[in-house]
């Protein structure tokens, strides 16, 4: 009895073995793959992602796909968890056969899936990690489309210097890699550029109270608080920041949570996100062709407005077509190859093209929320309204 | 020392909440000695519960884990009856895995139902804060602070004053004598492990407004239910609600002092201690 259970379970084992060999790449189309957090914390910027991605692939194969053939997508979901992301690697490039990869979402999923892609020689694509260290093994094999963490502290302090000149911040981050690698950039501009770090927090999100955290700050008393926060850290971290009467004479950010499209609504921190100001990467109202009919799909499909996150999806996307189009050809060496001399001008994310380290110089903005809505305030030549400064007390807020 | 007191303060607020679930694992720990590793996952249905009655129907989370707290309680009487009570007299092994595996079934039917993306309720309470001299608190807490300590009292009332009670107390003591004495086990012990869910759904309900939902949020909460139980002594019920409020504030010491980081570091190292030195839990000999 036991002996045949067992021989009934190699069966079983045996057939699940058989199953993904029938997915196997079919000639007519030619595979993307995608790793992104469909699930777990980190979801609601998957699902940013894979809204970009949907349109852009949409967009693609209504013009005819690429090399004559039809743009496929094949999703890996990575739980918001990097093992996962990892795993996804081996699946979509021993199983499925993607001609080549993009993703993850997270700065810390993105790490986890550099060594994996350069010793399986396919080309990534990183659309959100915002983390130098992503780019710091050099591989030839990786690319990224946003800009990192020293681009987002180098670009506060200009709009700081010249708004008010603090001399004083303290840092609160997520304890991940997005916020350790955004805490250590803007740590070292900081310091560089005359400005007192007097504490940097460190937190660990998904936590219901950051009280304590904020009342350490609050005995600080800097000018200026800088959040690297997730979506629900941030929610919660704006609550509470009322809720204990913190009152910096600047609420910053490295965007992420505090440029959710959900942040400044009754679904994210509500009025509470009020006057935060955060860089970002992108607006509907940025002055680059196709971002307005970009914002009006994205409304179209899923009734809210696209953040910057989405955008570097769906450019992601279509980079990567482009490259597979100027390689005429599915051969990861010579996509990689096209990837290093895309050159475009211009499009809906602004230009693109990658330095000597495969790094997109992508410009960033800052943004406030006014009234409930992201306005562009730096640079000056893009912004559309002027940054108010000092953020109001609690208590003169209504 | 205002500072001091203010964590202090936050952390009894939280670490009622805390003791809700720490009593439910510790109940079905008592008398069923199953260590219940669907804790957290049953958790996250009482919060699923009251957040789909908020949503819908607009019912106050703070009258909504009422309901959720129904459904986990008939919920628990059926996964005993079907899942639990058949593999009752079998090894460990086989309990930790039914749990882990009701577990995994339970997060992954929510998400299948509702997807990942996170769910919020945000009532106005959250944002108000009723003011104190120098002390602050927020006004959700405190109503959920008030709702858990009548649910502490009442359990424990409960289980020292009434016949059931005392049946209950019968079987976490000595299981084979207990039904010579004339308690039904098999009743006594679907109920516990009934209200150790309940517990564990209206905790649900009542973290909903100060937290977020989404399908794994549970995963936290198992672990930080193992630690309260073993704080309060093993399978002893009041220990349990004392574990979780001890937990609780220093939790918002540890942040106060040391940093956020430091919070989970120093639970875990207080778990360790006590494991070591003091197995019969912070206060006192073990008992249900």
């Amino acid at each position: 009895m036991r002996f045949r259970s067992f021989v009934a379970f190699l069966a079983v084992l045996s057939m699940l073995a058989v199953v993904p060999a029938a997915h196997a790449a079919d000639g007519n189309t030619v595979k993307i793959g995608v790793i992104t957090s469909l699930t777990g914390s980190q979801a609601a910027f998957g699902e940013a992602h894979k809204n970009g991605y949907m349109i852009a692939l949409d967009e693609i194969n209504a013009k005819g796909g690429v090399l004559g053939k039809k743009v496929e997508l094949d999703f890996y979901d990575d739980q918001s968890k990097p093992d996962q992301a990892v795993q996804g690697v081996s699946k979509l490039v021993d199983q499925d056969h993607v001609a080549m990869l993009l993703g993850s979402y997270s700065s810390e999923n993105t790490k986890a899936i550099i060594n994996p892609v350069t010793t399986h020689q396919i080309p990534l694509l990183i659309p959100t990690a915002t983390a130098d260290n992503v780019m710091d093994s050099k591989s030839p094999w990786v690319f990224r489309i946003c800009a990192g963490a020293a681009a987002y502290a180098k670009t506060w302090i200009d709009f700081l210097k010249k708004n008010g000149d603090p001399k004083t911040m303290v840092i609160v981050y997520e304890k991940t890699n997005f916020g350790q690698a955004n805490m250590q950039a803007m740590k070292a501009a900081a310091t560089a550029a005359g400005i007192r770090v007097l504490a940097t927090e460190e937190y660990e999100a998904k936590a219901p109270d950051y009280k304590a955290v904020l009342r350490r700050v609050k005995d600080k008393n800097p000018e200026v608080i800088y959040f690297c926060s997730y979506l629900l850290d941030a929610t919660t971290l704006m609550r509470q920041s009322q809720e204990v009467d913190l009152n910096p004479r600047y609420y910053t950010a490295a965007g992420t949570g505090f440029s959710a499209a959900e942040f400044p609504t009754a679904k994210g921190a509500g009025k509470n996100a009020e006057y935060t100001l955060s860089v970002s990467q992108w607006l509907p109202e940025a002055p680059w062709p196709h971002a307005k009919e970009f914002d009006a799909e994205y409304f179209k499909r899923t009734n809210t407005h696209p953040q910057y996150h989405a955008m570097q999806a769906y450019q992601s996307l279509m980079t990567a077509v482009q490259a597979i189009a100027n390689a005429k050809s599915l051969e990861a060496a010579k996509i990689r190859d096209a990837l290093k001399n895309i050159d475009l001008k211009t499009s809906a994310f602004g230009p693109v093209k990658f330095d000597a380290n495969d790094q997109n110089q992508h410009p960033v903005l800052i943004t406030q929320i006014q009234g409930g809505k992201y306005r562009v305030v730096f640079p000056a030549d893009v912004a559309d309204a002027k940054p108010i400064i000092p953020a109001p007390k609690w208590s003169d807020r209504h | 020392m205002v500072g001091f007191l203010q964590a202090c303060l936050d952390g009894l607020l939280i670490g009622a909440l805390y003791a809700l679930i720490g009593m439910g694992l510790a109940l079905i720990f008592g008398v069923m000695r199953i260590v219940n590793f669907a804790h957290g996952a049953f958790l996250m249905v009482g919060m699923y519960a009251s957040w789909l009655l908020f949503d819908r129907f607009n019912l106050n989370p703070y009258l909504g884990f009422i309901p959720a707290g129904l459904l986990l309680f008939a919920l628990g009487f059926l996964v005993y009856k079907a899942l639990i009570q058949p593999i009752r007299e079998r090894s460990d092994f086989m309990q930790i895995l039914m749990t882990t595996g009701i577990a995994l079934i339970l997060v992954d039917t929510a998400q299948l139902s509702f997807g990942a993306d996170y769910h919020q309720t945000n009532i106005e309470l959250v944002n108000r804060s009723l003011h104190f001299g120098p002390f602050v608190m927020n006004a959700a807490s405190a109503v959920s602070f008030a709702i858990a300590a009548v649910f502490i009292i009442g359990l424990q009332l409960f289980v020292v004053r009434t016949r059931t009670g005392q049946a209950l107390r019968a079987i976490a003591q000595n299981r084979d004598v207990a039904p010579l004495m004339g308690v039904n086990v098999t009743r006594i012990q679907g109920l516990s492990f009934a209200l150790g869910l309940a517990y564990a759904g209206i905790a649900g309900g009542l973290l909903l407004p100060a937290l977020y939902l989404f399908p794994s949020v549970g995963e936290d909460y198992t672990l930080k239910a193992f630690v309260i139980v073993v704080l309060g002594g093993m399978g002893s019920i009041e220990g349990a609600a004392m574990g979780g409020l001890v937990l609780g504030v220093t939790e918002n010491v540890t942040s106060l002092y040391l940093g956020n980081q430091w919070a989970l570091a120093v639970d875990f190292l207080l778990f360790l201690l006590v494991l070591s030195l003091k197995p019969s839990g912070i206060f006192g000999r073990q008992r249900a």
